[in-house]
């Protein structure tokens, strides 16, 4: 699968129409193929929301022996606190995640890849290292700082961080990126006097609709997946997430509702598919450098 | 150092908390409390949980409970980091394993001074007292009695023709009926899981012999003990009366991975109080049974557990206030009935009495089993020392080594003996 | 001026006659307001924790009680005498060294097959990236047993041709390549950036490069690769840092528990049961210590040699 993208570009300027009807075809069959195989774990998911519980775990085939969305009701009101809370709380979270991180990663990025001061190679250096030490040992001294700013309990440990660009791989990834625009164009800009605020606003930010929409795809998502942040911070059921909430539905040790778990997966995927179903569409518009000269 | 924080300054950094609400009220009469209550389990236990703060805090109006409940995985990272961080709930559900962990590091106060006052424990059994027991302290009160037990589906043993008497079957009965189990299924099913990782199992195997896991921080076993044990399994795996080492590594702890659940054996080996668990995942119905003995008559290998505490925080801002609710929890009626023994059987006799009537047919099994097992079972051992979790985790990895054939039990016996002594030495 | 060029890291000769508050305020102000918010949070949020696990690095910490200094007993202890932190580091540099490869190409791939502006595309990159929305969902770890599983589909398919297969998931020969799988079936993110970077290739270079008669697998190698290299640097890294660090998958799989025989015992998992499950965070914190000295040597290694072959615009 890996080689078969390579070969496929291999046909020359000059194709004779039958080729590229006939290369179409094969793609496709590659890409439905390739597609069904990355499916069928989703597929057996959406089957196991809808099949008897004792079932769920003996079955292997993709069709229940009986239809019942049961387990959706049962699983949306299941807990406590109503399933409508935790997307709500989730969408809050996510929402302003993606505001703060797309808006501070890409001022640092701009810093870091066009602006010329001293210690910028240590500083994205010691950037570029809070990247690398595993989170489990920051947990505790970092929830002792945020109980000592009142904040646990809230969404701010989960929030604000966002809006302080604590998140390195979003700097790097907009740097590599603002470093393919054409340097030539904030050189016209500055000699029409534009300030560096000017081009970061003006010449950076719209022609880097690629990135900024991949950044905002990847915040959304990463922050709904995220459970261990809401674990620790959030202790009242009403300010939990989707994920906090479907973590809950299982205990390894006693009684659980596999079948509710299942249904509220498969709803709790629904939300960051629309988001990325919207997003993406940025991706292909963002060919802001076409025709650029360069 | 824990990271020291004085009340008066937890105040003064809660107040943004405070103005969103997270704290509730703060203490105005001498009387009124609110309470953090934190605990493991599923939505089930939840439901009983709150259905007893409920019906708590309608008779102490000036009393408030927060409830919180996790999986048991991301129950303990949580309140690590909670305790780590003061700011820690004023009550804890506790496992025998951790509490004695949290009990010795002074996170956990002792409640002798509220016993016969406060919290009334006099009809509670002598080993339920003992088992919350940590050095001398009275740490933690029972929610529970449990005990291991073997949980059985009784279809496939039937329709294999295998009959076990529940209360005095062996490792022969294992090794001389298992085979027919795997005749009867088309080889699809063994009679019982590969039990060899199972600490607890280990434990009431070398409490049969007279020996035991630990005494006095050490281990109380011989390398020998441990050869034989693996030995013992490697006959049953060779006789296919037990299932492959490719299937039992599929057991990671978690109920459906269990192979009683995913159709792979007719047995499990665990405690009393998961029958319930277990039924609601199998569709035929389940038995409960002793786990193997070694011989028809041999005893005292079971004991009566607790399957979960509840235990008080060492700085909790208002103590009497939680001992009311722990002492509601485990000594009234309504609450018992409630709860039923989906936590296990009540440890108190009278709390006992109430609720049996109440129960349905798998949980007046799981009654009358813990009832049974008096005449077998021998006296509760010691709290396990500090690292026992770790010997635990250890025993499992070792006892696949010997089912894949990476070592052979006349090794493994003194390889995991080496491993003990020197985890027991690090944590001192 | 104040606006530079990265590659041309000596400030020219015109900033440097420049002096004082002036130059100050003229070459180095703008760069440290674009990174104040950064600022604030590295100062205020991230560097106290980082330095405070340094510190418990020395000291033998269990979480309840106050920490006592042990100066280099847990780096001595994890160098000299402990069999599975040799065990965890293998684990993953074997995971690090299959999965991180095979992801990228995976990904850049399947981002250049989308790219070709065919019908359905948008369909196709959605479903592509489906099963990296699930992230850490418990789901994950009962689908992986519903395929790898000895009655699971891998092996119900390798039965149509007679082969009767072990159970991949649960077998100490073969589990760590379910999570390689699991790593790589979850190749959306490298997948996007990389089309995003695709996005950035000016469609009239190869305009020119066909009028001048270049195949495409010419162009490929003279265009699309070389001006995707920032792209490809940066995927490499960042995949290479998270497959260190990577924890979840086996988190999940094994319950926690790196089995069978610890085969999937990933450094962070190890580092995650001292830390959590035995009451050792001094020890846990050394550990993450080393992973981030190893990380650390790997990345700076990756930033020298990227200007042989990372082609910048600048």
């Amino acid at each position: 699968m890996t080689d078969a993208p390579m070969k496929l570009t291999v046909v020359g300027v000059e194709t004779p129409k039958w080729r590229k009807q006939l290369t179409s075809v094969v793609s496709h069959a590659l890409l439905i193929g390739a597609s069904i195989l990355m499916l069928y774990p989703l597929l057996w998911m959406l089957a196991a929301s809808f099949r008897p519980e004792n079932e769920i775990f003996t079955s292997a085939s993709l069709i229940p022996s009986s239809w019942s969305i049961d387990a959706y009701f049962r699983g949306w009101n299941g807990l406590r606190t109503s399933f409508s809370v935790f997307f709500t709380n989730s969408f809050i979270i996510s929402i302003l995640s993606v505001i703060g991180n797309v808006f501070a990663c890409s001022l640092a990025a701009f810093a870091f890849s066009r602006l010329e001061f001293r210690g910028r190679k240590i500083w994205f250096a010691l950037m570029l290292m809070t990247l690398m030490l595993p989170y489990q040992v920051t947990l505790i001294p970092q929830y002792v700082l945020f109980r000592q700013l009142g904040w646990v309990d809230t969404f701010l440990p989960l929030v604000v961080p966002k809006f302080l660009a604590a998140d390195a791989f979003f700097i790097f990834l907009m740097v590599q990126f603002f470093r393919g625009i054409p340097k030539e164009l904030d050189e016209a800009a500055m000699m029409d006097g534009a300030g560096p605020w000017r081009i970061y606003w003006k010449i950076m930010l719209p022609l880097s609709t690629p990135v900024l929409a991949t950044a905002a795809i990847f915040t959304f998502i990463w922050t709904w997946d995220d459970f261990f942040g809401p674990l620790i911070y959030l202790n009242k059921m009403s300010d939990y997430t989707v994920m906090l909430g479907l973590r809950t539905f299982t205990d390894s040790t006693g009684t659980s509702d596999y079948g509710g778990l299942f249904a509220m997966s498969v709803l709790s995927l629904v939300p960051i598919f629309l988001f990325f179903l919207i997003f993406q569409r940025l991706l292909i518009e963002g060919i802001a450098t076409t025709g650029m000269k360069r | 150092m824990t990271f020291p924080l004085s009340r008066r300054q937890f105040l003064l950094s809660s107040t943004a908390a405070l103005a969103a609400g997270a704290l509730g009220t703060l203490p105005s009469f001498a009387q009124a409390a609110n309470l953090r209550l934190i605990f493991w389990g599923g939505q089930a236990r939840a439901d009983r949980t709150y259905g007893v703060v409920d019906l708590f805090t309608a008779e102490n109006p000036d009393i408030s409970i927060d409830g919180e409940f996790l999986g048991w995985a991301d129950y303990w990272p949580k309140v690590a980091t909670q305790t780590a961080g003061g700011n820690q709930p004023d009550i804890i559900q506790m496992d025998y394993r951790y509490i004695g962990e949290y009990a010795r590091r002074g996170s956990l106060a002792p409640l002798d001074a509220f016993v016969g006052k406060d919290l009334d424990l006099s009809a509670f059994d002598e080993d339920q007292l003992r088992n919350g027991t940590i050095d001398g302290k009275l740490i933690g009160v029972s929610l529970g009695v449990a005990a291991g037990a073997t949980v059985f589906n009784t279809k496939v043993l039937a329709d294999a023709g295998v009959e076990i008497d529940p209360m005095r079957w062996t490792y022969d009965d294992l090794l001389n009926l298992g085979p027919k189990v795997s005749e009867s299924t088309g080889g699809a099913m063994a009679m019982a899981p590969d039990g060899s990782g199972i600490e607890l199992l280990f434990e009431n195997w070398l409490r049969q012999k007279g020996k035991a896991l630990y005494a006095d921080g050490q281990p109380a076993f011989a390398p020998e003990d441990v050869t034989e044990w693996f030995e013992l399994w490697t006959e049953l795996r060779n006789a296919k009366a037990i299932i492959s080492p490719d299937e039992q590594a599929i057991d990671t702890g978690q109920l459906e991975t269990a192979p009683l659940v995913r159709s792979k054996s007719a047995m499990n080996f665990t405690t009393s109080n998961q029958l319930v668990a277990y039924q609601t995942l199998v569709p035929d119905p389940l038995g409960i049974a002793i786990f193997p003995a070694t011989s028809p008559d041999s005893k005292g290998g079971h004991y009566r557990n607790s399957s979960q505490y509840f235990a008080l925080s060492s700085t909790s801002a208002s103590p009497e206030a939680a001992i009311k609710f722990i002492n509601f929890f485990v000594n009234t009626p309504e609450a018992a009935t409630i709860l039923g023994v989906e936590r296990g059987v009540p440890a108190s006799s009278a709390m006992r009495d109430a609720v049996t009537p109440t129960l349905d047919e798998r949980s007046q099994m799981v009654v009358k089993y813990i009832a049974d097992l008096g005449e077998i079972a021998g006296d509760v051992p010691p709290t396990p020392p500090a690292s026992a979790g770790e010997i635990e985790v250890a025993l499992k990895t070792k006892s696949q080594e010997v089912a894949f054939g990476a070592q052979s039990p006349a090794d493994a016996g003194p390889a995991f003996y080496d491993q003990v002594i020197q985890t027991l030495g690090r944590s001192s | 001026m104040s606006i530079q060029n990265v590659a041309s890291a000596p400030p020219s000769a015109e900033v440097e006659k420049v002096s004082g508050w002036r130059r100050i305020w003229q070459q180095d102000a703008p760069g440290y307001l674009f990174l104040l918010p950064w600022f604030i949070g590295f100062f205020g949020l991230t560097l106290g924790p980082m330095i405070y696990s340094f510190y418990l690095s020395f000291n033998h910490f269990d979480l309840l009680t106050a920490p006592r200094w042990a100066g280099l007993d847990n780096y001595m202890r994890m160098f000299t005498n402990d069999p599975k932190f040799s065990a965890s580091m293998r684990v993953t540099l074997f995971f690090v060294v299959f999965s991180v490869p095979l992801k990228l190409a995976f990904a850049l791939g399947v981002a250049l097959l989308l790219n070709r502006g065919m019908k359905g595309l948008t369909i196709y990159r959605s479903l592509f990236y489906l099963p990296s929305l699930l992230g850490a969902s418990v789901a994950i770890a009962i689908l992986w047993r519903q395929i790898f599983a000895g009655d699971g589909l891998v092996n119900k398919f390798l039965s149509i041709f007679g082969i009767v297969g072990p159970s991949w998931i649960s077998n100490p020969n073969y589990s760590l390549w379910t999570l390689i799988v699991l790593s790589i079936w979850q190749f959306g993110s490298p997948m996007i950036i990389f089309l995003a970077g695709l996005r950035q290739i000016p469609q009239d270079m190869y305009e020119a490069a066909s009028l001048d008669g270049a195949s495409k697998w010419r162009q490929f190698w003279k265009i699309t690769l070389p001006l995707l290299t920032p792209v490809v640097f940066f995927n490499a890294i960042i995949q290479t840092i998270e497959a260190f660090k990577s924890f979840t998958p086996a988190f999940i799989i094994s319950g926690g528990t790196g089995n069978p025989i610890n085969s999937t015992l990933f450094y962070t998992l190890y580092l995650y049961q001292e830390a959590f499950g035995f009451f050792r965070m001094g020890y846990a914190s050394a550990l993450a210590w080393v992973l981030l000295a190893l990380v650390a040597l790997f990345t700076a290694f990756s930033f020298l040699t990227s200007k042989y072959w990372v082609h910048y615009d600048d």
